[in-house]
């Protein structure tokens, strides 16, 4: 495993009409590490993770993957270098079935004429029933996932990135609307992932954080406040700050 | 994880709690319909059955002048047909992709002006002499014919240009909207105003185009020395043989992983597009099939009707075609040119009865606000939840264990 950073943004910055929701944001990211996202709300965490993925441009700065300035790339061009997003709210294709979904995340092959001489799974049934028996919905296959629960569907789009299978993987509140059980196994999961996958969790579940995270950076209004072990995070007193607003770090 | 992925069944009841799960729940008639939860496989038997039906379908429409020789109900019929691809086509890009496209009837006008200069042009020889003009082009003193027609002297160029260039057109509209990014109401009201400004470049353009007469007093559409007449089977043979080619081409691009991606596009763009799928080019090129098809079919209707007229490329006539799709269903190919099949045959038989002479726009103003209000997934829908009700009167092993977590599936049910 290299030890070389994958992710570096450096100074970013952003801002919606005057606000500046995200300002020299600097992050580096070693390629196979876990890294947690934390901060109070509005410190620019989602927005953090729009500004890696294309879904938000930058109005200064620069965020290099694998070497390369990514900034400048469409939505699809940054996610065909190897950067999937799983989003807060879950998005999953709901008219479709669990099995449909998971073939449009196999996107090795994202060219239109290619896609439409592909009939079936072809191929990738294989892949697609091992992904689905991981997060537990392979009685489902069949199933539109609009039927599925809210638990579920998060599954799904994890589950759907896993099929695309980036080696940066951008995670939104994956256990929002979980159980305890449910955020367990999610925590299990990547846990799993790190090391063949980079994986950048915004997470507002201390508990959760507490089961995966190897480094925490703590952002705060569009800053980098603190980065360290969980350890060094819980006693620091700028983060305690911080947090002060929105009932002390432990709850959060 | 797959031993855990067992042990969850158990555990994910207890959390859902007795609630949605209660047996008294599930015998429901009204939530049943959410256990659709089927076999692996299932998916395959079900593209198998519709295959089926569409070829049914088709056999049927086929086998129809051999009961029928009466040649003017016989054209109407085959009017019908070219109606039910035009559907098929808007089906494709509003139910599949999500396209609203107001101005179907564009790319429609477009196929059927290549087909009118095409068999224009095989009239000079007999009417204006062998270096003569199109007649309306000598009325309205046009010396020499304009470099744009004289390629419609060969019928091959004529029938491909009236199948490329809707396609061409509709691409380059289409690489302005979504590369833009414009979707939803802001795009269908583009496709309508670049109709209008094509219908009006038509009308004005007179010299060239006939202007609101259109091309009329055309020559006959013949293949390899076969000549098809308008009034006779071998029009509707035509007609039928090429809806029924169309039908099934644009069901193996919906069958196939670009056609499961565009469908993806339409419930989540941006989803998609965090994959690494260009969104844009793939409504791009569903936008053009769709054009495509509706330029052949308007060619055939000109085949058919004998003259191409500015009224084709009109809001009046694309209107019709999403009320077609709407009341057929849209996500069906197959139910979106019933539709047109089955609005247009009725409009035609009030329209000519006399006891409805006068209000026959009413009734059929009605009979869309109904299907709109009562079956929201148009007729196909509406047959396909019968199916699945049929579907459940059969004994299904261990059905109770696939069961749908119900609270959730009507919630769904509710936002759709």
């Amino acid at each position: 495993m290299t030890t070389e950073n994958q992710l570096v943004v450096e100074n970013a910055s952003v801002s919606f009409s005057g606000f500046r929701a995200v300002s020299d944001l600097c992050l580096k990211v070693r390629a196979g590490e876990l890294r947690c996202l934390i901060g109070p709300n509005g410190a620019g965490k989602t927005t953090a993770l729009d500004l890696i993925c294309g879904k938000t441009r930058l109005s200064g700065g620069e965020i290099v993957f694998k070497g390369k300035p990514i900034h400048r790339l469409s939505e699809h061009a940054i996610a065909r270098a190897g950067i999937g997003r799983k989003f807060q709210v879950p998005s999953v294709f709901r008219a479709l079935s669990v099995r449909d979904n998971l073939h449009i995340g196999h996107s090795r092959k994202p060219g239109v004429l290619a896609n439409l001489a592909t009939f079936g799974q072809s191929g990738d049934t294989e892949d697609i029933e091992r992904l689905a028996e991981l997060v537990g919905l392979e009685d489902e296959l069949d199933t539109p996932a609009a039927h599925l629960s809210h638990g579920q569907t998060q599954w799904l789009e994890i589950a759907l990135i896993l099929a695309q299978d980036p080696s940066l993987i951008l995670m939104d509140e994956p256990t929002a609307g979980m159980t305890a059980q449910e955020t367990k196994k999610t925590a299990q999961l990547f846990t799993r992932l790190g090391g063949r996958h980079t994986l950048i969790v915004v997470e507002h579940d201390m508990g959760f954080v507490r089961d995966i995270a190897q480094t925490i950076s703590v952002m705060h209004q569009g800053k980098l406040l603190a980065e360290g072990s969980i350890t060094d995070i819980e006693s620091n007193q700028a983060v305690r700050d911080a947090y002060l607003g929105s009932g002390g770090i432990g709850h959060a | 994880m797959s031993n855990q992925g067992n042990n969850r069944v158990p555990e994910q009841i207890q959390e859902k709690g007795v609630a949605v799960f209660r047996p008294e729940l599930r015998e429901n008639e009204e939530l049943e319909r959410f256990r659709v939860s089927v076999k692996n496989g299932n998916a395959l038997a079900r593209t198998k059955t519709e295959i089926a039906l569409y070829a049914a379908v088709c056999l049927a429409i086929l086998l129809v002048p051999v009961f029928l020789q009466d040649a003017f109900l016989l054209n109407k019929y085959a009017r019908y047909l070219v109606f039910g691809m035009l559907a098929v086509s808007l089906s494709l890009s509003w139910g599949y992709a999500g396209i609203l496209n107001l101005g179907q009837a564009m790319t429609f006008g477009i196929g059927s002006y290549c087909m009118a200069m095409m068999l224009k042009l095989k009239t000079i020889p007999v009417h204006t002499g062998a270096d003569g003009l199109p007649d309306f082009m000598v009325w309205n003193n046009v010396t020499e014919l304009p470099w744009f027609w004289t390629p419609f002297y060969s019928p091959l160029f004529g029938v491909l240009a009236g199948i490329l260039l809707p396609a061409g057109v509709a691409a380059l509209l289409g690489w302005f909207v979504f590369k833009g990014r414009v979707t939803g109401v802001y795009a269908a009201i583009i496709t309508l105003a670049a109709m209008v400004v094509v219908q009006l470049v038509i009308i004005d353009q007179q010299a060239f185009t006939g202007g609101f007469n259109g091309i009329t007093d055309l020559g006959q559409f013949d293949v390899a020395g076969f000549t098809f007449d308008a009034y006779g089977s071998s029009s509707y043979y035509l007609v039928a043989i090429c809806l029924t080619v169309t039908l099934f081409l644009a069901l193996a691009i919906t069958k196939s992983k670009a056609g499961l991606i565009v469908q993806a596009i339409r419930d989540q763009e941006d989803r998609v597009r965090f994959f690494g799928y260009d969104v844009a080019l793939y409504k791009i090129f569903i936008f053009s099939v769709s054009a495509a098809i509706a330029g052949l079919a308007g060619m055939l209707y000109t085949v058919v009707m004998e003259f191409a007229s500015p009224t084709f490329l009109g809001v009046p006539l694309s209107l019709s075609v999403v009320i077609w799709v709407a009341v057929g269903g849209r996500q069906s190919l197959l139910g979106a040119m019933l539709g047109a099949l089955i609005v247009t045959g009725v409009q035609g038989a009030l329209s000519e009865s006399e006891t409805f002479l006068d209000t026959w726009t009413l009734i059929m103003g009605l009979l869309f606000v109904l299907v709109v209000l009562f079956l929201p997934q148009g007729i196909a829908g509406a047959f396909a939840s019968l199916a699945r009700r049929f579907e459940r009167q059969r004994p299904a092993p261990k059905q109770a264990q696939h069961a749908e977590p119900i609270a959730n599936g009507r919630e769904i049910e509710s936002t759709r």
